[in-house]
């Protein structure tokens, strides 16, 4: 049995505990404790060390999810967590702009640690106020939409939404493993 | 009643000093803010809050799920020290960080005691 390693990381709120919790077969192992800072403003609970789901896929290969907290004090366990993945997920709402420049940053901390491949995944699509898919490319640093990783759109409360996603990642770093990388 | 932090912070001084071989000393939320602390030179308060809010959500974990029950302490026995976390009420952790040579004995009382002390502020 193979096992494919698959991180998903963002800002605060960005929905990546609901995302493991959506497509998880097991009881997802979480480690959320009571916020107490500026999360507040968006939820309750927060993400302190990560979650952990698992998904079969196909009849031979298990996909181990890592959900990696939010807020910044937490780099070490992102440094943890990339180390040994083969792939990520970055998950940016959409209608929250302000926080393009610190999903910017979690993207530069994890490519200085991992060229694995990555895409990247926009929850709140549906909010007011969400920015199209190219223009939050743009804010996190592709300018040119031939050379920029997948863009999948994501309700994480769904999960036939967030299985597509993860669909895509798997086959997105597939592809990449055929063509050898220089 | 606010919290007062000066107590706090005094408490963990005199621990920190009165009690040989312990090298520092913090209390943090248990989402992983700094609430007090006393640290040896080039610790940063924010990450070791952080780093002590993760491992005991952690341990806790592990004492539910591997059904090991509540966690009165998390030890980490390295080869320069321990790093010893307990649980200081619902809304705080407390970490201590003491040299190779501490007697643990002696540690585990003083650990005691110093949590009377600080639940009694955070009350």
């Amino acid at each position: 049995m193979e096992i494919m390693r698959l991180v998903v990381t963002g800002p605060v709120g960005a929905g990546k505990s609901t995302f493991i919790r959506s497509v998880s077969e097991i009881e997802v192992v979480d480690t959320d404790r009571r916020a107490t800072d500026d999360t507040l403003l968006l939820k309750k609970r927060t993400t302190v060390a990560f979650d952990f789901g698992r998904l079969q896929f196909g009849p031979d290969m298990a996909l181990h999810l890592y959900g990696t907290p939010g807020q910044s004090r937490f780099d070490f366990m992102w440094d943890i967590l990339i180390q040994k993945a083969h792939a990520y997920i970055l998950l940016v709402a959409a209608h929250r702009p302000h926080e393009f420049r610190e999903a910017r940053r979690i993207l530069t901390f994890m490519k200085q640690r991992s060229p694995v491949p990555m895409i990247i995944g926009l929850t709140h699509t549906d909010c007011p106020g969400a920015w199209d898919a190219a223009n939050i490319a743009l804010a996190l640093g592709y300018p040119h939409p031939a050379r920029r990783p997948p863009v999948v759109a994501i309700n994480a409360n769904e999960t036939a939404s967030v299985a597509q996603a993860v669909i895509a990642l798997v086959q997105y770093t597939w592809a990449g493993s055929l063509t050898p990388t220089t | 009643m606010a919290i007062s932090t000066e107590k706090l912070t005094s408490i963990l001084q005199s621990f920190v000093t009165s009690t040989t071989d312990i090298q520092g000393a913090a209390v943090v939320t248990p989402d992983g803010l700094p609430l007090a602390a006393t640290l040896p030179g080039g610790m940063d308060e924010e990450r070791v809050s952080a780093m002590s809010a993760a491992m005991l959500s952690l341990g806790e974990r592990i004492g539910s799920e591997l059904a090991r029950g509540g966690i009165d302490r998390i030890f980490v026995e390295g080869d320069k020290g321990y790093g010893i976390l307990t649980s200081c009420g619902e809304d705080a952790v407390f970490l201590v960080l003491a040299d190779k040579a501490a007697k643990q004995g002696l540690l585990m009382l003083e650990i005691k005691r110093t949590l009377v002390d600080l639940k009694a502020v955070l009350m």
